[in-house]
């Protein structure tokens, strides 16, 4: 049904730190690997070795700048999007066949794509462009968080976590309970204050994103005064730049 | 918005249909038509209903479990519009069928016709107003706007100077959109900061696109070509579907083969007043590519 459930038990999700991503897109990948192998359910792409290619992804990762504020000097940052699992998730309620619900006890918003009749409504009503409608299968696409590996008896419980999760090399995607004020999701949210993205659209999003730090004239300038260092150096380098400095 | 012809089609012509249902309807409810004049105009009516249905179900991916739309009346607005619809071209059916044998009519199914027929006009509209992500069509005067573009076009063929009432009243709520669509302050609290977490005012632009090649989500919801042309299409949408039309009834009165082609013409503005209601919609998800 597309009345959404009241997720007291568990609310999992997704940690986004931007000040870590480095924009390598080997969650995208790896996403795209993951939710296209095994089974029928495929994330199709259209002219995939031709021109003009099109294809169903679940995750995409943006780049922005924005000014710093303290060097007035440009940075760049790198933004993963993907289904947020929200609280009020208006994909959910908008869906006419009932192939778009929220579970109850973990709060993952999923497609029963043998429902799905390809409306398209849900990714209108999504604020965050987290829906895809697949082109080839004719049926709405999304984040899953993984719901067949988190689960699975199969994995090693090492690899029980959304594919992105444990293919980021930089460990800038982290995932658990939200709903836990103990979980290292919530521990980190509180510390370092975790936001959700449009707010006023009153979705509540689950996942939650740390923004990318300000870094401080301090921080910039020390890598300067690291190199002038270099020039009081001791031992060989010193020798070879006393020995230099007297031609 | 992607203004895709199946869906313009079908809020065009469904609407119309629907429109002229529920003024045959009151009408009927007032014992001010003709027995004769309920079947003709009713068929009328179905005829485009049911077409305006059929092209909406060309716009589905997975046509297959289109009956399945009707199982969500609880919350979604595209469920109830399903099954209002099929439940009042049902009675309509049904009402033909009794005026044509019996040759008479009740009046009560006159007004259960005109309230089930506006109901159904007001579902389509909330399907579009419902939606937080698109400023412009999330208020009432979208819906304010289907319903009286559809009675417009519906008195027509049935009303001679009261369709001029209803074909302003029209025109008022066109320009009023048009109006509140291009004023800034409908996107006062989305930005591309606030998409991003940051706040309102963060000055941030795109460094990079996040694919190579277009996709799915700027095809659909990222469409921008129309706003080139907007203001030119405004003036031809106004002028076929409002100006001509009224001095049209004005210099022809009662002429049915008149009311014919004005509802010809009437069409074309509907449906370039439609085209920009998609084409011109600014969906949030757009601030990610600005």
């Amino acid at each position: 049904m597309t009345k959404l459930p009241k997720c007291e038990d568990k609310k999992l999700g997704l940690l986004i730190d931007l000040d870590t991503c480095v924009g390598c897109h080997g969650c995208v990948v790896s996403c795209k690997e993951w939710n296209s192998s095994g089974g029928e359910k495929q994330l199709s792409d259209i002219n995939s070795h031709q021109k003009d290619p099109v294809g169903t992804f679940l995750n995409r990762v943006h780049s922005y700048e924005r000014e710093n504020s303290c060097t007035n000097e440009a940075e760049t940052f790198y933004f993963p999007r993907s289904c947020l699992h929200c609280e009020d998730a208006p994909c959910v309620t908008v869906c006419p066949t009932g192939a778009s619900y929220k579970r109850e006890e973990d709060g993952i918003v999923l497609v029963n794509e043998d429902d799905c009749m390809g409306c398209g409504l849900c990714a209108w009503a999504c604020p965050y462009g987290a829906r895809e409608l697949d082109l080839v299968s004719g049926v709405m696409k999304k984040c899953t968080l993984c719901v067949d590996r988190i689960y699975s008896e199969e994995l090693p419980p090492e690899d029980r976590v959304p594919v992105c999760v444990k293919s980021c090399p930089t460990g800038a995607r982290a995932f658990g309970d939200f709903n836990d004020p103990n979980s290292d999701v919530s521990k980190k949210v509180k510390e370092r204050g975790g936001v959700d993205l449009m707010p006023e659209m009153q979705t509540k999003p689950v996942n939650k994103y740390l923004l990318p730090r300000i870094k401080s004239k301090n921080s910039v300038s020390s890598v300067g005064s690291v190199v002038e260092e270099e020039t009081d150096a001791t031992g060989l380098l010193g020798w070879v730049d006393r020995a230099l400095s007297k031609f | 918005m992607h203004p895709a012809p199946s869906i313009i089609l079908f809020t065009v012509l469904s609407g119309f249909g629907f429109g002229l249902i529920s003024i045959i309807g009151l009408l009927q409810f007032l014992n001010q038509i003709s027995t004769v004049d309920i079947v003709i105009f009713s068929v009328i009516g179905l005829f485009f209903s049911i077409i305006g249905l059929i092209s909406s179900f060309f716009h589905l991916a997975n046509k297959k479990n289109a009956i399945k739309s009707m199982s969500q009346w609880q919350t979604s607005w595209l469920s109830r519009e399903a099954i209002s619809s099929i439940f009042c071209l049902s009675i309509v059916v049904g009402n033909i069928g009794w005026v044509f044998v019996q040759n008479r009519y009740f009046n009560e199914v006159g007004i259960i016709l005109f309230l089930l027929s506006l109901f159904t006009i007001f579902t389509t509209s909330m399907i579009y107003a419902q939606l937080k992500t698109v400023p412009s069509w999330n208020n009432m005067l979208t819906p304010a706007l289907f319903i009286f573009t559809a009675l417009a076009g519906g008195s027509i063929l049935l009303l001679d100077y009261a369709s001029l009432v209803l074909l302003l009243i029209f025109a008022v709520l066109q320009v009023l959109f048009w109006y509140i669509a291009d004023q800034s302050f409908i996107y006062k609290e989305t930005s591309v900061g606030t998409a991003l977490g940051f706040s309102k005012n963060e000055d941030i632009r795109a460094f990079d696109v996040a694919h190579t090649n277009r996709n799915y989500l700027l095809n659909e919801m990222v469409y921008k070509v129309a706003r080139k042309h907007a203001i030119k299409i405004r003036y031809i949408s106004f002028f076929a579907a409002f100006v001509l039309p009224m001095l049209l009834i004005l210099m022809f009165p009662s002429n049915f083969s008149v009311s014919v082609f004005v509802i010809g013409i009437h069409f074309v503005g509907i449906y370039f007043s439609r085209w920009l209601f998609f084409a011109e919609a600014k969906h949030s998800v757009s601030f990610y590519y600005n």
